[in-house]
């Protein structure tokens, strides 16, 4: 090991072990942006405030988050003898109070409360966290540090084996370190699953220099975070990781691309960097090996298409970030028309491990063609909607009971989304498909980075369909008539459907545009469609039904209903003329009645006044739907 | 509502931005962040401390969704457009939103006192369906409490 980075991590390891030796007890609360939603700040300093006021010697940190999304804010106690560490979930500002008193003050476990047992012995009422549902069969690698380390302290990672992956690149060649890379069968973790080996072997024999290391942190796919866990919770890993991804191929300049939506990750990442600097990690000479690598953490301002990647190349180097056209790859002209290699966040973060660790280690993990640990969020009718890592493998179904806590009540699932936007809506029976790249690529889409949505039978899929190609429409960036006209013409024959003005041949309109979509130049205007064909694979008699009966059964395809009063004496209808946000109540000789022109169909009347208001089909029965399904 | 910038006071903020080094989004995001939008003379200020052109800045500016070339309402509705919303009402409740306060998504009041942003997904899924009020969380939402939230926001309740 590198003597300079040894006396990093033996320094960081004394100061770890002190902090852990100070004889008060030390209280870790999450905070992240999830538990940030849920009152973090507020339960935080509160935290302080009853410390101090209080006079009680508590140590209180700050870590990331350990995938219970739905349960923050987190909170971790670690006794004063640090014989025990219990992990607490919700833990409002209301009762931090009564938290610290008897955790802190008496000393005394709080079990209802409680998630698990850290470290130390379970007590007969709180069981090992290990063994909590949520956490069994996972298995925490990139998210080894999540909630546990302070993720804006250096010292923390490197007393955590941090750096010290890099500190076994140091030791090795390019093509060792290449090959171990490609040994490990690591795959791209944006989706793509191309092998991370590969990608860099081309920067590493392009014929150009400079060459920039480019990290994909703008994940834009609504209803991903898993990026986001590992950037709030370990920054450092990602960084770690394009160290050794340049070691690797000679890059001298990294950046980072983070979107807007994301300023924690944005504020934790550039704090790691600038620690980085301090200890000599990032810059030039470092650890005196004469390697110089720079690091720029770069903010996007509310593009979905920056997710591309050579949209985020653009968006850095030539201000709008309008794709390009490949080839040429980005190995051969990416920045500024240098080589360049782009990694989503999550593949960069398992390359220490896998340094650290060797190939074999890494890959057996899984018995699966996909290597390695792959971490998924999920939400829609879920109980839980969290972050977890697990190796790939188990099936949808499996992730919906064992993690996400299954569905919510009512709920019968009719299907899910994998992949965010740009990729397709699968049927319910389809949730027995592992969790692997080939099953997803068959149907013609892709699992994607992580986040999968569920629904149920209270979405109708025209509807879903419409949500999605209503996003893929506004984030075109409008290069190619195919993408931008055709997304917007799409929204429009989708927007008929909802509306009950449809025809049977606006399907063969949207089968049309599918084949034109795929002309355009980058991946966002080729998949914008996906959705739309994967959903006439599996639920076409949907598209029909809603065409011909103009009905629709699901209750979310608001455009084919219309709000009435069904009561003019109910007590509650006052209240519903109140809150009508449209005024859309008039008050027609003493009988109230809905203006369907103005009602905007938002339900706020039948939400106060239940029994006052009806909710019926807006067009008249057709009788002759049956006939008309047949001719167009 | 701050004062427009002048011209030498936008300069010195960006005066240690270089030509050809990706640049612009780092300058026009710390004029944002110090003003709160992207005044016309910024953008003639980074054009030329970037030695770049004003129809250029200006095309970055309009492509992103974040830059502002108006003063940020003193409270803004930012409305979370994601999946999990979606599908627990999140478009009913944009709809009351946009009736309510009279404005369509992006727009804002006169006075500036209160606007409504279209939001993105940012993985707090949990607090579904949800609107951000001055960037903070206000979730799992009824239509009815959105309606309710809008009234305080505009003062008439």
């Amino acid at each position: 090991m590198n003597k300079q980075l040894q006396a990093l991590i033996d320094s960081a390891q004394q100061k770890w072990a002190a902090e852990r030796a100070s004889g008060r007890p030390r209280v870790n609360v999450c905070v992240d942006t999830s538990s940030l939603a849920r009152g973090a700040e507020e339960t935080l300093q509160k935290m302080h405030e009853v410390a101090r006021t209080q006079n009680i010697a508590v140590d209180i940190n700050v870590t990331g988050s350990w995938g219970f999304c739905w349960l923050e804010p987190t909170v971790t106690v670690r006794t004063a003898a640090g014989t025990r560490t219990v992990l607490y979930a919700e833990i409002t500002p209301d009762r931090v109070e009564e938290f610290l008193q008897q955790t802190v003050v008496e000393g005394v476990d709080i079990p209802e409360w409680a998630l698990g047992v850290v470290e130390g012995n379970p007590t007969g009422e709180i069981d090992l966290l290990s063994d909590h549902p949520f956490m069994v069969g996972q298995v925490r690698r990139l998210m080894a540090n999540c909630g546990t380390i302070d993720p804006g302290n250096i010292d923390h990672y490197l007393a955590h084996h941090g750096y010290e992956g890099f500190g076994h690149a140091l030791e090795m060649s390019d093509e060792d370190i290449i090959k171990e890379m490609l040994d490990s069968g690591l795959g791209g973790r944006g989706g793509g699953g191309f092998p991370t080996g590969r990608k860099w072997d081309f920067l590493r024999n392009a014929s150009a220099s400079p060459r920039y290391m480019v990290c994909n942190a703008d994940e834009g796919d609504p209803g991903s975070w898993v990026n986001r866990v590992l950037m709030e919770g370990d920054p450092h890993l990602i960084i770690e990781g394009m160290m050794i991804a340049a070691l690797a191929s000679n890059a001298r300049e990294g950046y980072i691309y983070v979107r807007y939506e994301y300023p924690l990750a944005v504020e934790r990442l550039q704090t790691a960097v600038d620690q980085a600097y301090e200890k000599g990690l990032l810059g030039t000479d470092i650890l005196g090996t004469g390697f110089d690598f720079d690091m720029v953490v770069f903010r996007g301002a509310g593009s979905y298409v920056c997710g591309e990647e050579t949209g985020l190349m653009s968006s850095i180097d030539a201000y709008r970030g309008m794709p390009r056209i490949k080839p040429p790859f980005p190995a051969q002209a990416g920045l500024w028309n240098m080589p360049t290699n782009v990694n989503n966040v999550e593949s960069y973060a398992n390359a220490p491990l896998i340094m650290r660790n060797g190939a074999l280690w890494w890959s057996e993990v899984s018995d699966q063609k996909d290597k390695g640990t792959k971490m998924f969020t999920f939400s829609g009718c879920v109980n839980q909607p969290g972050c977890a890592e697990i190796p790939y493998g188990p099936t949808v179904r499996e992730l919906i009971e064992r993690y996400a806590g299954g569905l919510t009540e009512g709920s019968e699932l009719k299907g899910f989304q994998a992949g965010g936007p740009l990729s397709g809506i699968l049927p319910a029976h389809d949730a027995d498909l592992p969790l692997a790249l080939d099953p997803y690529r068959e149907r013609g889409m892709f699992l994607g980075s992580g986040g999968i949505v569920f629904f149920d039978q209270h979405t109708n899929i025209v509807d879903l369909c419409l949500w999605m190609v209503s996003f893929c429409e506004f984030e075109s960036c409008g290069r190619c008539t195919t993408c931008q006209g055709g997304s917007a013409r799409a929204v429009e024959l989708l927007r008929k459907m909802e509306n009950g003005t449809a025809r049977e041949s606006d399907i063969e309109r949207l089968r049309d545009l599918i084949q034109t979509l795929v002309w355009s130049n980058c991946l966002h205007g080729q998949f914008t469609l996906t959705s739309v064909k994967l959903a006439l694979n599996f639920f076409e008699d949907e598209f029909h039904y809603v065409i011909n009966h103009r009905r629709d059964p699901a209750g979310s395809l608001d455009g084919l209903h219309r709000y009435v009063v069904r009561s003019q004496t109910d007590p509650q209808l006052p209240d519903a003329v109140d809150i009508c946000p449209a005024s859309a109540f008039y008050d027609d000789n003493g009988t109230w009645t809905i203006d369907d022109e103005l009602c905007v169909q938002c339900g706020a009347c039948k939400e106060v006044a239940p029994n006052a208001i009806d909710v019926l089909d807006r067009f008249p029965a057709r009788e002759h739907a049956a006939a008309a399904a047949g001719g167009s | 509502m701050k004062a427009e910038p002048t011209t030498q006071e936008l300069r010195k903020l960006v005066a240690d931005f270089r030509p050809g080094r990706g640049h612009v989004m780092p300058a026009l995001h710390r004029i944002q962040d110090t003003y709160g939008y992207i005044t016309r003379k910024a953008i003639e200020v980074v054009a030329r401390q970037l030695n770049t052109t004003p129809a250029l800045v200006y095309g970055t500016v309009s492509f992103y969704d974040d830059f502002r070339t108006e003063p940020p309402p003193e409270t803004e509705i930012k409305w979370c457009s994601g999946p999990a919303c979606h599908m627990r009402g999140g478009d009913r409740i944009r709809r009351a939103l946009e009736a309510e306060l009279n404005m369509p998504m992006g727009g804002h009041s006169d006075d500036h006192r209160y606007g409504l942003h279209l939001g993105q997904c940012n993985g707090t899924c949990h607090e579904a369906p949800q609107v951000w009020v001055n960037e903070k969380v206000v979730g799992n939402l009824s239509v009815v409490d959105a309606i309710h939230l809008a009234r305080r926001v505009k003062g008439s309740e």
